[in-house]
């Protein structure tokens, strides 16, 4: 019996020609992503196991390398949009970042009207980090008020990347983006640091869902964008275990630097090993063989 | 505020932030829900980096080392790189300044009585459970509100308020170099002094550059032990002291700081093997400061050091045979104050910043004559 479920969905037809994601595919494929992942027969009542009905909801996403390589606009919105039809209003959506600078530069359309759907980083006026740090073993840390007082549940939409210091960063890491200061915590290798700002009550308390986007993956010389070592890979990543759902995005990393004939991580001294760290706090499965993998096209 | 506000405020405001002199006064800090833009940051190339393949640079200003991709910052989150470029996003963002006296640095042998137009900028290369001024050195620049003002408009305070000297303080300055560099150039010229209070963890070649423009530093020496600086400090030890060396053999004055925390480095025999280390390194001379802890940012399970602590620290450095040793943020403590060596006459009294008597001629114990090392004119 595997221990951890990850949902892996391709579509050929994700991507136009210029690598923009389209957006009527994008929905089917969080649609079949989320059956599969917990085996409910409409897509909309998985939404049930993870969000309550009075349930503000935050997307994290990752936009610190621009448009080019940055959670798109064409994948988030649809999917704000539709958990806003089936959990009582756009509104309660929250799509962000922590600057809106860097929101723009993807893409990014601010918004902060009243009604609909949210979109705006924690350098918004009036909204900022928590006054005073907050503090878990090596995590010393102000939080983005979106986390700590905007939202009640969280989706870490990421992009999957090679990351030059921490190995990987996909959903997990996603979340350095939710502090102050992430720049205090790329010492060896990002870990624990990863996972213990994971463990923290206002991170693990509040994720409900990885999913990593693996439309265009950048395997090499992350997490800044260079388009040789960037593969269209027509994938999005889904499981309610962040560690397993990272581990994944590990073995694909590793695949496509295989099939390119780059090292492995490993024998460039920077593997993810935060995710083993991950495992033994308890957060969830790093080991391969203790995940389930099933993968489908649309 | 921009600068053209800032200097008109310094002006018309004299009454209320300035002229208060350092004792008391508020931080200009910006409530930090209302961040300035990062378009405000400034985009200077930094000075100390390589270019590396692929856009990628690294960072050769602290022992560091950041190695790093376009967009990416280092760990004192205010040098970025920007498409294979490196720049300095705070040379003149002064997030925090004030007018201070010298003391209060704290420099005892340093133009006693003197006041030092204080400024910082965001940031900092190391990152202390204990810092004292957290909300701007473990902030990125962004995260603080920051005045414009260049090296020129900094000259030009310092010389409105009749600062002799120019202090780089409160965060790091080793993180905004390039700005402090060309400002203690332009302070020269102006007959004004410099001196840096860092915790000393750079590298010897742009220390070397440095020293050569400022008059003093002061180094935080934060413990003696590796284990310390790994768990407290994210930093290594070793550079530090290489850096206390390297200032030692400089024409810069140096004074060394050691913020007692209880139970974490307050060991007497680290402290010991510390004094035995200064004395045969650099010698018996340089003021070595034994400061009193207050529970602040990730450490706040601490009581504050008890003064018998300080005192018996003080204690060892003397009898390992180092000359000036004092007890700092303890007003009013007789190890405040400065007594000569060789006659064992008190020659500074101090009050907390406050020189309350001075018995020296020139630079000269005035009961014996013996010389006592510093700079006082």
């Amino acid at each position: 019996m595997k221990g951890s479920k990850v949902v892996i969905i391709f579509s050929p037809k994700v991507l136009s020609p210029t690598g923009i994601p389209d957006p009527a595919v994008i929905l089917r494929m969080y649609r079949k992503g989320l059956e599969l992942l917990t085996g409910a027969s409409r897509p909309e009542e998985a939404l049930k196991l993870w969000f309550k009905p009075q349930d503000r909801i935050g997307l994290k996403i990752n936009t610190i390398a621009r448009r080019a390589l940055s959670t798109r606009p064409e994948t988030s919105v649809p999917l704000a949009l539709w958990l806003g039809q089936n959990l009582g209003g756009e509104d309660k959506i929250i799509i962000w970042d922590r600057s809106n600078e860097e929101l723009k530069d993807a893409g990014y359309k601010l918004s902060t009207s009243p009604g609909s759907l949210k979109i705006f980083g924690t350098d918004s006026r009036g909204v900022g980090y928590t006054a005073e740090p907050i503090v878990h073993r090596n995590i010393g840390s102000l939080f983005s008020r979106i986390q700590t007082d905007l939202i009640d549940a969280s989706i870490s939409l990421a992009i999957l990347k090679d990351h030059g210091i921490a190995g990987v960063t996909a959903g997990m890491k996603n979340y350095f983006g939710a502090i102050h200061n992430p720049n205090k915590y790329h010492d060896s290798h990002c870990n624990p640091y990863i996972a213990e700002l994971f463990e923290t009550d206002l991170i693990q308390g509040k994720h409900r869902l990885s999913i990593l986007d693996a439309l265009k993956v950048q395997y090499h010389r992350g997490p800044s964008y260079h388009p040789q070592w960037a593969e269209d890979y027509k994938k999005l990543i889904f499981s309610t275990d962040p560690v397993a759902a990272d581990s994944i995005g590990w073995k694909i990393i590793e695949e496509l630097r295989a099939k390119k004939g780059l090292p492995s991580l490993q024998e460039e001294n920077r593997a993810p090993l935060y995710l083993f760290t991950a495992e033994k706090m308890g957060l969830g499965q790093a080991k391969l063989e203790n995940i389930e993998i099933i993968e489908e096209e649309v | 505020m921009d600068r053209r506000d800032f200097l008109k405020f310094s002006v018309i405001g004299s009454g209320l932030l300035l002229s208060g002199k350092g004792y008391g006064l508020s931080s200009p800090l910006k409530n930090f829900y209302e961040a300035a833009p990062s378009s405000q940051l400034s985009k200077v190339e930094a000075r100390y980096y390589e270019k590396l393949p692929d856009r990628e640079i690294k960072c050769n200003l602290c022992p560091r080392f950041c190695q790093l991709g376009d967009k990416e910052r280092g760990f004192c989150g205010v040098r970025e790189n920007q498409e294979g470029k490196y720049y300095t996003l705070v040379y003149g963002q002064v997030a925090s300044y004030n007018i201070d006296p010298i003391e209060k640095k704290p420099f005892f042998h340093f133009l006693p009585g003197s006041e030092a137009f204080s400024l910082a900028t965001a940031g900092c290369n190391l990152s202390c459970k204990f810092c004292q001024n957290w909300e701007i050195s473990q902030m990125r620049p962004e995260q603080v509100k920051s005045v414009y003002l260049p090296p020129e408009d900094v000259v030009q305070t310092a010389e409105q308020y009749r600062c002799p000297i120019i202090a780089y303080t409160y965060s790091e300055p080793v993180i905004f170099y390039e700005f402090m560099y060309d400002t203690s150039l332009q302070a020269r010229r102006h007959h004004l002094r410099n001196v840096v209070v860092s915790a000393g963890f750079i590298n010897p070649e742009p220390l070397a550059d440095l020293i050569k423009v400022v008059d003093a530093i002061k180094i935080d020496l934060k413990a003696f032990t590796q284990d310390f600086y790994s768990n407290y400090v994210h930093g290594e030890l070793q550079p530090v002291l290489q850096t206390i060396k390297q200032i030692a053999g400089s024409k810069a004055w140096l004074e060394i700081v050691y913020l007692v925390i209880p139970t974490l480095n307050d060991n007497p025999d680290d402290i010991r093997k510390m004094c035995r280390w200064l004395k045969a390194e650099i010698g018996p001379d340089y003021p070595l400061h034994f400061s009193r802890f207050h529970p602040m940012y990730l450490i706040k399970n601490l009581p504050p050091t008890p003064v018998s602590t300080l005192e018996k620290l003080r204690d060892i450095a003397l009898e390992e045979g180092l000359h000036y040793v004092y007890v700092g943020n303890v007003p009013g403590h007789p190890g405040e104050s400065t007594y000569c060596p060789n006659c064992g006459k008190l020659i500074i009294e101090r009050y907390g910043y406050i020189i309350k008597k001075k018995e020296m001629s020139g630079n000269k114990c005035r009961y014996c004559g013996q010389v006592i090392p510093g700079v006082w004119s």
